[in-house]
């Protein structure tokens, strides 16, 4: 398990991050999610050791990250970087080989990740003469190819086309479920997150606003949300309901404490009530409850 | 993984793609030429013969004149063409009009033109004292075999003292044209490398694995043997082109100059390779390192030129205070070494010297490059980078 714990990083008068914490543990996805500017490059650049943080500690396994720990990582940087006049399979060999593997056990590695990232007819080729999608693939390879411990990827899906984002998806549910490798993501997809992790962390203003169990935090957030279909023969029925508000279309929302069966009771009076439930909120409506001020959280649609 | 490992690993990226890269080889292939050209051009300058030159002959006993200069032709690396007047005023005209270099009469007279060549002149006046003294001692009676016996004493012997510099001059003067050439390049080099790391991002990558110092020390190391390489392969090649022409003097110093070289060109390119890289770190972008090396380059200039300056003058003041001052040293000691003129003493102190502007540039360097190579932005002033070296943390 990584656990990241009450990390600080100030810049000057600006606190960037505002004492941290979440973990990953074993096997599972976690997405890290929030506005531009909340933190999420910076802590994940201080997991990997490029910025020294200003208070807190980042574990992996209960111990403190160090050099030989970060070398087991596979890491995207936000801003992707490759060696763009070295050959594919060799630009893998050389990530491998700098992170501890043989040359034998690298060749191996790097060769079966060209195959697999489909890769094989350009192996020889210079990493700038490939499509962009395909210099993305090889990015994902330098990020895997020495079987990482644990996986560390900022914005790992932006720029890719909708097969790339599957390939990708896929790829990271394997590592997790087959491999056991904790995986954190940083992404602005909330329904990707939503559909591939198991937990997200969310920050805002460097400081964690919520995280969890994804279904968890639907839960938790749940309640609040109704999904109402009446044949009314009057449509302003619902203004006869106190603290309750239409969203839009059929979503109700009622204010906190107001019992959903006075919901019901007057739905049923204005007519035959076709369907009554629960709505579990999305991530995205979590996430903008959490980050965004809630008044606003009102306003913007899905 | 040892930090011994990391560095290797870099450095042998570094080799490798460099040799496969257009620039490397264009530049090695490049030098090689100019390095075989300029043997070549001096073995043939070398080579051109003795100088063409006319001398006009006249009045009685002009035949012996002639045969006597002619004998001495030689001698003043002179090839003549003897003609006959029928009176002075007539070789005078030749030699007036551009037909002849110079004219000698019997009795005595000399006339030789603005532009004749060097030599030509020693060489007349000798011919006419050898022929003065030949009448003097005939009229004293000597006998024909007398007077020539007189005339060509058995050669003396020669001892000659102190190094021929001719030769040395010209090692010299490609020893440091290929030093100042090696530093600069391999240290362009280092800076580029550095920029692409940076600009393309693939450093982040990298220092998620190994520490900045490796992946700095692998680089100037990797580019270094590479640059050493280059250098020892270009002077082999220029001494067995010599060697095989025959014809340039290679000085008694040539085996402990290229030594030298070598040594000179491992602590200047360190030296320098240390800034280069700083340079290189404190821009994120290829286009601007330009103005961030600027410093480096005319340091390195201005150390090219004062190490011309010591050609031919390996014991000025200059040249001497230059071998202790780091910067210009490397370009300086081996300039002086091909000239035979570097007392040991002097080579040991100014690689101590050199050592000690390593070990300071080295520090400040990779503290500049450690605090700089992941800041995104504009570029830095050198102010700010120092300040940034100096501050606690980065």
């Amino acid at each position: 398990m990584l656990e990241l714990r009450e990390l600080v990083k100030r810049y000057g008068d600006v606190v960037a991050l505002d004492r941290l914490s979440f973990s990953v543990p074993e096997g599972k996805l976690v997405g890290f999610v929030g506005p531009n500017g909340a933190g999420k490059t910076t802590a994940m650049r201080i997991v990997m050791g490029l910025l020294a943080s200003d208070g807190g500690e980042v574990l992996w396994r209960g111990r403190t990250v160090g050099e030989s720990e970060r070398r087991r990582i596979g890491y995207m940087p936000e801003e992707r970087g490759l060696y763009p006049k070295m050959r594919v399979t060799e630009q893998l060999v050389y990530l491998s080989r700098l992170r501890g593997a043989e040359r034998s056990a690298a060749e191996r590695d790097a060769g079966d990740w060209v195959e697999r990232l489909g890769l094989a007819e350009r192996s020889h080729e210079p990493v700038e003469n490939l499509s962009l999608g395909n210099q993305q693939r090889v990015q994902l390879g330098a990020a895997l190819v020495h079987e990482p411990d644990l996986l560390v990827l900022d914005e790992p899906f932006s720029g890719l086309d909708p097969g790339g984002v599957d390939f990708l998806g896929s790829v990271l549910v394997s590592e997790a479920r087959e491999r056991g490798v904790p995986v954190v993501f940083s992404s602005h997809q909330l329904e990707l997150v939503e559909r591939l992790c198991d937990s997200v962390a969310i920050v805002s203003g460097g400081r964690l606003v919520a995280a969890g169990d994804v279904d968890q935090l639907r839960a938790r957030h749940a309640g609040r949300r109704f999904r109402i279909e009446v044949e009314a023969s009057d449509p302003t029925w619902l203004d006869a309901v106190p603290g309750a508000a239409r969203v839009n279309g059929s979503l109700v929302e009622l204010r906190n404490g107001v019992d959903p069966q006075a919901l019901l009771d007057a739905a049923r009076a204005a007519g035959p009530v076709r369907r009554f439930g629960p709505e579990q909120p999305s991530l995205a409506e979590i996430f903008r409850e959490a980050v965004v001020a809630p008044s606003a959280g009102e306003e913007g649609r899905t | 993984m040892t930090g011994f490992r990391a560095v290797a690993l870099v450095a042998e990226r570094e080799i490798r793609e460099r040799l496969r890269g257009r620039a490397f080889r264009a530049s090695t292939i490049v030098l090689l030429l100019g390095v075989v050209g300029i043997v070549v051009f001096a073995a043939v300058q070398g080579d051109d013969g003795p100088t063409r030159a006319t001398v006009v002959v006249v009045g009685p006993g002009s035949e012996q004149l002639g045969r006597s200069a002619g004998a001495r032709q030689a001698s003043f690396d002179l090839r003549l063409e003897l003609r006959r007047a029928a009176s002075a005023a007539a070789a005078r005209r030749a030699v007036a009009e551009g037909d002849a270099d110079a004219s000698l009469a019997s009795g005595g007279t000399i006339a030789v033109a603005h532009d004749a060549p060097d030599g030509l002149l020693p060489l007349l006046r000798a011919t006419w004292r050898e022929a003065s003294v030949r009448s003097a001692l005939r009229a004293r009676g000597l006998s024909a075999d007398e007077v020539r016996a007189a005339l060509a004493p058995p050669p003396a012997r020669v001892v000659s003292i102190g190094e021929d510099t001719g030769g040395g001059q010209t090692l010299a003067f490609v020893g440091t044209l290929l030093l100042y050439v090696g530093i600069l390049t391999f240290g362009y080099y280092v800076a580029s490398g550095v920029v692409e790391e940076k600009g393309t991002r693939v450093v982040e990558i990298v220092l998620s694995a190994v520490r900045p110092a490796q992946l700095l020390a692998g680089k100037v190391i990797g580019i270094g043997l590479l640059g050493l390489a280059q250098l020892v392969a270009i002077a082999g090649l220029g001494i067995v082109v010599a060697l095989a022409l025959g014809s340039v003097d290679l000085p008694a110093a040539t085996t402990e100059t290229v030594l030298v070289s070598a040594v000179f060109f491992v602590l200047g390119y360190t030296f320098y390779a240390c800034g280069f890289a700083a340079a290189g770190a404190i821009v994120s972008r290829q286009e601007d390192i330009q103005s961030t090396t600027a410093p480096l380059a005319i340091a390195l200039v201005i150390s090219y030129l004062i190490a011309l300056s010591v050609l031919g003058n390996p014991d000025s003041t200059l040249a001497q205070v230059t071998t202790f001052l780091p910067p210009v040293a490397p370009l300086i000691v081996p300039a002086r070494a091909a000239q035979g003129a570097l007392p040991l003493w002097e080579l040991g102190l100014s690689i101590a010297a050199m050592a000690a502007g390593i070990a300071l540039l080295l520090v400040l360097g990779a503290r500049i490059y450690e605090r700089t190579i992941l800041r995104l932005g504009s570029p830095l002033t050198l102010a700010q980078a120092l300040r940034l070296a100096r501050s606690a943390n980065g």
